[in-house]
């Protein structure tokens, strides 16, 4: 029993349990859910264990630092909204038990393939799972089975598969560069032997690498030009996948890029990395804000607004301290923000049973609590107070001018009222209005809510302050990526 | 002995090159899974020659899942899918032959520009080889985007993923063992689920001519 058993074990178990048992039983969910508790639990724990100084390492294999750990929390935070609210515990949700249980088996080996991806020290194994969460979950994208889900995952799985291959790449440029230096290593893919030997390595190598590695893990991240296939797959997939896939799929594909940064940028030195990183954090913010405005669908308008939050993390990365400790905070705001925006998504699909934003109105006497929270998650993914999402774009934009980019953060600021105006448009259709005929009113199963509302309680304590442990953990991250 | 080593690996990785490029001009799901499979076994070639001169023993059994999963396995599934999907009439690619090849050619050479700080920080003898693996690479990138036909699409992939092998073999000698067994695993799953995607695009549309997919233009 070591610090990562409670982290990575439960959310295996879980998969086998549903595999296992058959025909899928309603209590298979319960039991998910309550392991997926225990994972959150292995998440706190590594998160203590790195507040106090200790860096958790199990054999060459994993090791978890501040970084490891946001990513952790995340992870299996959203994992266990997904256990308790996906397919399959509740009595009236739109799935049989042979797509609850599809659902339970996946989604836990997606869990697994991203929490083992954020603990392991070895980048080649980090490349190894983060190319089995393009696997595991495409699998569920195509739950109900239909023209355009069977396109979208057709897309994701070739697209995603594509970059990821061409990351590998990149990790075998940097392992060249690594072996031409040093002689072959068995432990020259992990990623602290990388970094202590960055500014040895050859710096045009290394230039080229990163280049692999930034397009690869940035199609997984949702960049443009890379993003053609987040909109398709994240408004297709059940609305518990769509959390999962938005709130942190994306996040581990920057915690990719992040950690090769931290490599690149000792080895080449300040301006090649943060330049290209800033390029297309910026073409992403522009294609996202501006795709906004178009969007007829409520699904595909969330996915567009998390490409235009991957470039802005992305940005966030090239400002220096100040700036990985706002893009981190980002992060950690996205993924409980869209998480949950999904989640409610999903429940105003079951009960409109259309996906068009013009086919949603009265959405606030509809269903009063989850329209109100609906409306409150949406201010806060355009970034209003008191929501968390205004402090890490205001700790963005104070990042960018204390590193001497006012350009940037003027494109930054202008995307961003662009993207802010085209979802308030949207978002009032939905909320006034008339009941559609044939739409009943009243919340049904209320306790799901409990849970969201949480996120959104949290949204708002981040918007007030950002909590002691929280800020010394980001502090510490900020440390790691730019020393 | 090094200049024999020198010139067999580049002979090798100049075949592999060679089918991917076949890729472009020949027509016909069968010929490029004849295709691939000559360059999954030109690919184990050149792991054998770089296991017996540099005397990487690992390299032998690199050579021997190579043929098993490329050569052997994924060919014959690859064949059992082309055989139901026989009767679908051959589609033009978005871009045409020669313009297709000439875009080859100067992909090719743009491998070579970008790869020369890579030759030049490397004194193996397989150094040569490497931007022939990358224009692999890059050549492979390009028929997965210029193709209509799902099939098609996941052959250039599967080459793709060879032409990143090749460039592991001749610039290091090979990843370490285990990280190649976890790629190995992954090629295989991958390869997999989309096979079960191509049926499922075909039971879905009746076609796997992916223009067909156009429901979520936007």
């Amino acid at each position: 029993m070591n610090a990562f058993t409670l982290l990575l074990v439960p959310s295996l178990a879980s998969a086998l349990l549903a595999l296992l048992v058959r025909p899928y039983r309603r209590v298979v969910g319960w039991v998910n859910g309550v392991l997926s508790l225990v994972a959150v639990g292995g998440a706190i724990d590594l998160w203590a264990r790195v507040l106090s100084g200790e860096v958790p390492v199990a054999g060459d294999l994993l090791r978890a630092d501040a970084l490891s750990a946001l990513l952790a929390l995340c992870v299996s935070g959203v994992a266990a909204l997904a256990a308790w609210l996906g397919p399959g515990v509740g009595a009236d949700d739109d799935y049989d038990p042979a797509q609850a249980r599809t659902f339970r088996i996946f989604a836990n080996l997606f869990a697994a393939t991203m929490l083992f991806a954020v603990t392991t020290d070895n980048v080649g194994f980090m490349w190894v799972a983060i190319e089995a969460t393009t696997i595991t979950s495409a699998m569920l994208i195509p739950l109900h089975a239909s023209r355009a889900s069977v396109e979208a995952s057709w897309k994701y799985i070739l697209i995603g598969s594509v970059g990821i291959a061409l990351a590998f790449a990149g990790t075998v440029i940097a392992y060249f560069d690594f072996v031409s230096l040093a002689g072959r290593d068995r432990l020259a893919l992990n990623w602290t032997v990388l970094r202590d030997a960055a500014p040895a390595l050859n710096p045009q190598v290394m230039q080229l690498a990163f280049v692999f590695i930034l397009v690869g893990y940035g199609t997984k991240a949702g960049l443009a030009p890379m993003h053609t296939w987040l909109p398709d797959a994240h408004s297709e997939a059940p609305a518990a996948l769509s959390a999962m896939m938005s709130g942190v799929l994306l996040a581990v594909a920057m915690y990719a890029v992040v950690r090769w940064q931290a490599v690149a940028q000792v080895t080449i030195g300040p301006g090649f990395a943060e330049d290209f990183i800033v390029l297309l954090g910026l073409l992403s913010l522009a294609i996202g804000a501006l795709s906004l405005w178009s969007q007829r669908n409520y699904k595909r308008l969330l996915a567009y607004s998390s490409i235009e939050h991957t470039g802005l993390i992305c940005i966030g990365l090239a400002l220096g301290p100040l700036g990985v400790f706002a893009a981190m905070l980002h992060l950690l705001n996205h993924s409980v923000a869209k998480s949950m925006m999904f989640l409610l998504a999903g429940r105003v699909l079951h009960r409109y049973r259309t996906a068009e934003i013009g086919g949603v109105s009265g959405l606030l006497r509809v269903m009063p609590w989850t329209g109100g929270l609906f409306a409150a998650g949406m201010l806060a993914v355009i970034g209003l107070p008191p929501f968390g999402m205004f402090v890490s774009e205001f700790a963005l934009v104070r990042a960018g001018f204390a590193a001497g980019r006012p350009v940037v953060i003027g494109l930054v600021l202008a995307l961003l009222a662009i993207g802010f105006v085209g979802v308030i448009a949207h978002l009032n259709r939905m909320l006034y209005g008339p009941v559609p005929t044939g739409v009943a009113v009243g919340e049904g199963s209320g306790w799901a809510l409990v849970p969201l509302a949480c996120c959104a309680v949290f949204l708002m304590v981040l918007g007030l302050t950002v909590p002691a442990p929280i800020d010394g953990l980001l502090v510490r991250i900020a440390e790691i990526v730019a020393p | 002995m090094d200049t024999l080593f020198a010139q067999l690996v580049v002979l090798e990785s100049s075949l592999a090159l060679l089918f991917g490029l076949g890729m472009l001009w020949r027509r016909g799901v069968p010929a490029y899974i004849s295709a691939f499979l000559w360059q999954s076994l030109v690919l184990a070639a050149v792991a054998a020659t770089v296991g017996y001169f540099g005397r990487e023993r690992e390299l032998y059994l690199v050579a021997a899942l190579l043929v098993v999963v490329k050569a052997l396995a994924i060919p014959w599934l690859l064949r059992d899918m082309e055989r139901r999907f026989a009767s679908e009439r051959e589609l033009a690619p978005y871009v045409n032959t020669a313009t297709s090849l000439v875009l080859a050619g100067l992909l090719v050479l743009f491998a070579y520009a970008i790869m020369r700080p890579v030759v030049a920080a490397s004194q193996l003898p397989t150094r040569t080889g490497l931007p022939l693996a990358m224009g692999l690479v890059l050549v492979s990138l390009f028929v997965v985007m210029s193709r209509k036909k799902a099939l098609t699409q996941v052959v250039g992939f599967l080459m793709l993923e060879n032409g990143i092998a090749l460039l592991a073999i001749l610039g290091t000698y090979g990843i370490p063992l285990i990280v190649e067994l976890g790629v190995f695993l992954d090629a295989l799953m991958g390869f997999l689920v989309m096979q079960i995607f191509v049926y499922r695009i075909h039971e879905t549309f009746d076609t796997i001519d992916v223009d067909q997919l156009d429901r979520l233009r936007h």
